[in-house]
């Protein structure tokens, strides 16, 4: 059925716009200019402000502070359980281990969904980031799975300068041979009820960011 | 300078007083006006009810009447003025005689606050009126034919009068024509509003350029008890004129 | 009261969709709740436009490129059907409603379906698709929370982006109390969390997600969902297969085109520079250790928007993303809610896009609930022409054109033609101008008219009209006289 509703539709397509099969196709308008940038040092603050105003959380942090900062979190949030990206720099940051010293439950980020729905604290990385709107563009992959910055109430995203990018062109230019990119900007939220912000209704309700100071 | 006057049917049945002071006004700015007294309506109320051809007849019948001189066409009302301008050209094919004269008609038509302003370049007409006064943004005027600013620039050169803001200025009243005998309760919850709007505002009169609104308005204010005035813009600007 | 509407909203309304029934009998309670929401989505919009100084040109590339992409449909829906089946997807077409739904009703018995989540979608409204999924025992869960709210009440939207906008927080906590066996509090905060447990579970039992389109990419075959609340991710990332249902409008060039669109779309709709989440979904996932549903089926939904495409008329009507700002600003959708225009899409957008798919024998009345003051003209991101598609829509009720016949009736079609006559003959008009001041005596009351009899009752059931008193001709004449009686 589909595949004779495929030649049905489209010839009442172009029979309704008078074109031919094999017509040629106009040229597409021009979107407009990408946006022009100032230092990466304004470029931060911005994304950082950004991220405030959306009520998460963002910070510039060395990586020998983020020991601390680690476990401040886990200490705040009532972290019990936590599930991170595959990552290299994950790796080296020592998250996994510094985890499990604070007593909290690492969970394979190959576990089942009921398991990972069950975490408190997603640490993922960020490929890219907006600053103009606080936005961080997560690709996935087996490493990087989806879920991670989904199901847990907090999600981290330690991520390098290097991840910045202008505006929505330039993420485009590099996104489109993709199978996958997710743009989160700030906690989960509606104001579904009376108009009244609520935040936290199915993905995190609380989202930290941490720039790394170094592109290491 | 001489213009032809297109006094529109509503303002013809119910505001014959802003009509007279719209001759007398024009004829102090140096306008010597002419009524082509064939006119009759714009077809405005039955092209809004979806009868197109009715309303191409009577566009043919105004088309003749005010071709008739090459003078430019001035009138009290921004819908009737919108429906010429912009509607009566898509009336007739491209390429026929009917099409040319609504293109020709339709570059020199204009609303009586567009053409003071930037026909006549005045702004300041020497009315007197003390005043508060706010001001209600008609919707063809105002969107159709993109006239904001005139009315207000107008009404600020009044000797004597206190401008005040009016929330919602540009919200529609409810009166869209039609609208207003077909879905009355949708109307009436919009008046409402306008009407609330109005007597928040502390004015002692709203002003309008369109004869539909300041109807729709003005019965709004009396149905309330209101002693809010609604007033044409003509009404004010020609405060102090006598008109015999 | 509205239950039995919105019911059949979800099948094919065999009965005429009565805007002005509905209209005099509005709750009370709508208008104020719609005249909040909605004023706070302007003013939000209304911030993120003050720092957005390149607005019109972001609207006119946004209309240039929707409508590029509609004037050249056929080839982008060939490459994005390509892009999908090359990128791991399968593409069903759907020349109607009940094809739509047979679609995935037989994904559905393939895969043994028993629970579906969905997020919220216009176009799955517009098939009934919940209801059909429904009659053969599939629970359908809507997970966006305010389309979970009225699921629950059983009604339908009465906003396309803020569903339950016109309900109190009492009448929430109710339905969940009466749901869920519990004293549900009335804090929105609390409700939300209750809702994100019960939906939770949902989420990951669900065998089957189903979503629609903000936009679909031909250039990859990407589809595209933007929500907040992350019900969108839940839907197509947990369960195993993703069903996505799109008009075929929904279709954009490229990935260059989506940078105006994506920036036109949340401040307009939402008052938001950007929304919460974004997802770009091609294809189902790439491997079986990845997230992901193993299998993606995308169903492009014509149901009519062909024929609309080729009325050079309406077709700006397909350039529509769904935003919601014409609704927003309409003082007549804000004063009835979207209950009155009787199908899935309300507001002035509904008033032009549902008689066109449903006919005007159905839907006239929708062309005529506006009063043409154009304020959605003004806010539509894409610049739709929806006041000049409301009047090429009243032509087609009042007089018929090449796509449909004339809805209204012959008696009122020759009261027009002769109102016209009236009016256009000159010494007829002038004589009516002069009787009326005489003929409306019995009703005049110290310059006002009141209670005149049919049609004008109409008229003055709401507000007084003024006396008729046309005497410029009369004063012209002697001044004119008076003039020429003193020339030399």
């Amino acid at each position: 059925m589909s595949e004779q509703n495929r030649s049905v539709i489209l010839d009442a397509v172009r029979g309704a716009l008078q074109r031919k099969l094999g017509d040629s196709l106009a040229v597409r308008p021009p979107a407009l200019s990408p946006r022009q940038v100032a230092s990466q040092a304004e470029e931060l603050q911005l994304l950082i402000d950004e991220i405030q105003k959306l009520s998460g959380h963002a910070q510039m942090i060395s990586p020998s502070q983020v020991s601390m900062a680690l476990a401040e979190l886990v200490r705040t949030y009532q972290v019990k359980q936590a599930v991170l990206w595959d990552a290299p720099l994950l790796q080296r940051l020592g998250l996994a281990t510094r985890l499990t010293d604070l007593g909290v439950r690492v969970i394979p980020a190959h576990s089942d969904k009921q398991t990972l729905s069950e975490c408190d604290l997603g640490i993922t990385e960020a490929d890219f980031a907006l600053p103009e709107t606080g936005t961080l563009g997560l690709l996935s992959n087996a490493e990087h799975p989806r879920l991670v910055s989904l199901l847990p109430r907090l999600h981290l995203a330690i991520m390098r300068p290097a991840a910045l990018r202008a505006d929505l062109h330039q993420v485009f230019a590099e996104a489109r041979t993709h199978a996958y990119l997710i743009l989160i900007s700030g906690p989960s939220r509606t104001s579904d009820i009376e108009m009244t912000p609520t935040l936290g209704v199915h993905g995190p309700r609380d989202v930290h960011v941490w720039v790394l100071d170094t592109d290491q | 300078m001489k213009a032809q006057l297109f006094i529109t049917c509503l303002a013809e049945q119910f505001f014959p007083g802003v009509l007279e002071k719209m001759v007398v006004l024009l004829e102090k700015l140096g306008v010597e006006p002419v009524f082509p007294a064939e006119q009759t309506c714009c077809g405005q109320p039955l092209f809004n009810s979806g009868f197109q051809e009715q309303a191409r007849q009577l566009a043919i019948k105004w088309l003749d009447t005010f071709s008739q001189s090459d003078l430019p066409v001035v009138s009290p009302s921004g819908s009737c003025v919108d429906m010429v301008r912009h509607h009566y050209p898509a009336l007739f094919p491209p390429g026929t005689p009917e099409h040319s004269r609504a293109m020709d008609l339709a570059s020199r038509t204009f609303e009586f606050s567009e053409f003071l302003v930037h026909q006549l370049g005045q702004i300041d007409v020497g009315a007197v009126f003390p005043h508060r006064v706010t001001y209600h943004a008609s919707c063809h005027l105002l969107r159709g034919l993109g006239v904001r600013q005139e009315p207000l620039q107008l009404l600020q050169a009044v000797h004597g009068l206190e401008l005040l803001p009016l929330e919602g200025a540009e919200t529609c009243c409810g009166f869209g024509g039609v609208f207003s005998v077909v879905y009355p309760e949708v109307s009436r919850a919009m008046l409402q509003d306008k009407v609330n709007h109005i007597l928040d505002s502390g004015a002692e009169a709203v002003v309008a350029c369109d004869a539909g609104c300041l109807m729709n308005i003005a019965g709004g204010l009396r149905r309330v008890g209101s002693p809010v005035r609604a007033m044409h813009l003509i009404e004010v600007l020609a405060s102090g004129l006598n008109s015999d | 009261m509205q239950k039995s509407q919105l019911q059949s909203s979800e099948k094919k309304i065999p009965h005429p969709i009565e805007f002005g029934a509905y209209s005099e009998h509005v709750p009370g309670q709508i208008p104020s709740a719609l005249k909040y929401a909605t004023g706070r989505f302007m003013e939000q919009r209304a911030a993120c436009l003050d720092e957005l100084p390149e607005w019109e040109a972001l609207r006119q590339a946004g209309s240039a490129i929707r409508l590029h992409t509609l004037e050249n449909l056929d080839f982008y829906l060939e490459k994005l059907d390509q892009q999908v089946i090359a990128a791991g997807g399968q593409v069903h077409w759907a020349k109607d409603a009940a094809d739509a739904c047979e679609i995935v009703l037989e994904l559905a018995r393939q895969h043994a379906v028993k629970r579906a989540v969905k997020v919220k979608s216009m176009a799955t409204e517009e098939i009934g698709l919940n209801h059909a999924l429904q009659e053969v025992g599939i629970e359908v869960v809507e997970t966006d929370l305010g389309e979970y709210i009225i699921q629950l009440m059983g009604t339908g939207p009465s906003h396309i982006v803020a569903p339950a906008v016109h309900l109190k927080k009492e009448q929430i906590a109710e339905v969940f109390s009466q749901e869920f066996g519990i004293e549900a509090p009335t804090d929105p905060v609390e409700l939300t969390a209750i809702a994100r447990r019960v939906l939770r579970e949902k989420f990951l039992a669900a065998d089957l997600g189903i979503s629609g389109a903000n936009f679909l990419v031909a250039e990859t075959g990407t589809l595209v969902i933007v929500t907040n609340e992350g019900n969108g991710r839940m839907c197509t990332t947990l369960p195993d297969v993703h069903v996505a249902v799109a008009g075929i409008d929904k279709v954009v060039p490229d990935w260059e085109s989506l940078s105006v669109l994506l920036k036109l779309l949340p401040r307009s709709g939402a008052g938001q520079k950007i929304s919460v989440y974004t997802s770009f979904i091609t294809g189902p996932r790439r491997a079986k250790d990845e997230h992901g549903p193993s299998e993606f089926h995308l169903v492009l939904l014509d149901n009519g928007r062909s024929r609309i495409l080729q009325d050079p008329g309406g077709r700006e009507t397909l350039k529509c993303i769904r935003c919601g700002s014409c609704l927003n600003i309409c003082p007549v959708y804000r004063n009835v809610g979207g209950y009155a225009y009787g199908w899935c899409i309300s507001g002035p957008i509904g008033a032009i896009f549902t008689p066109q798919i449903l006919g005007v024998q159905q839907a006239g009345e929708l062309p005529f609930a506006s009063s043409l003051c154009g304020a959605c003209d003004e806010v539509c991101p894409v610049r739709v022409p929806i006041t000049d598609i409301l009047l090429h829509l009243r032509r087609r009720v009042a007089e018929g054109d090449a796509y449909e016949p004339a809805v209204v009736a012959t008696p009122l079609r020759a009261a027009a033609a002769l109102g016209r006559q009236a009016l256009g003959t000159g010494w007829l008009y002038r004589l009516g101008g002069r009787l009326l001041p005489w003929l409306q005596i019995p009703w005049l009351r110290a310059g006002w008219l009141y209670k005149l009899p049919p049609p004008l009752n109409r008229w003055t059931k709401v507000r007084p009209l003024p006396a008729f008193r046309a005497h410029f001709r009369n004063w012209w004449k002697r001044r004119h006289q008076v003039s020429t009686g003193d020339q030399p």
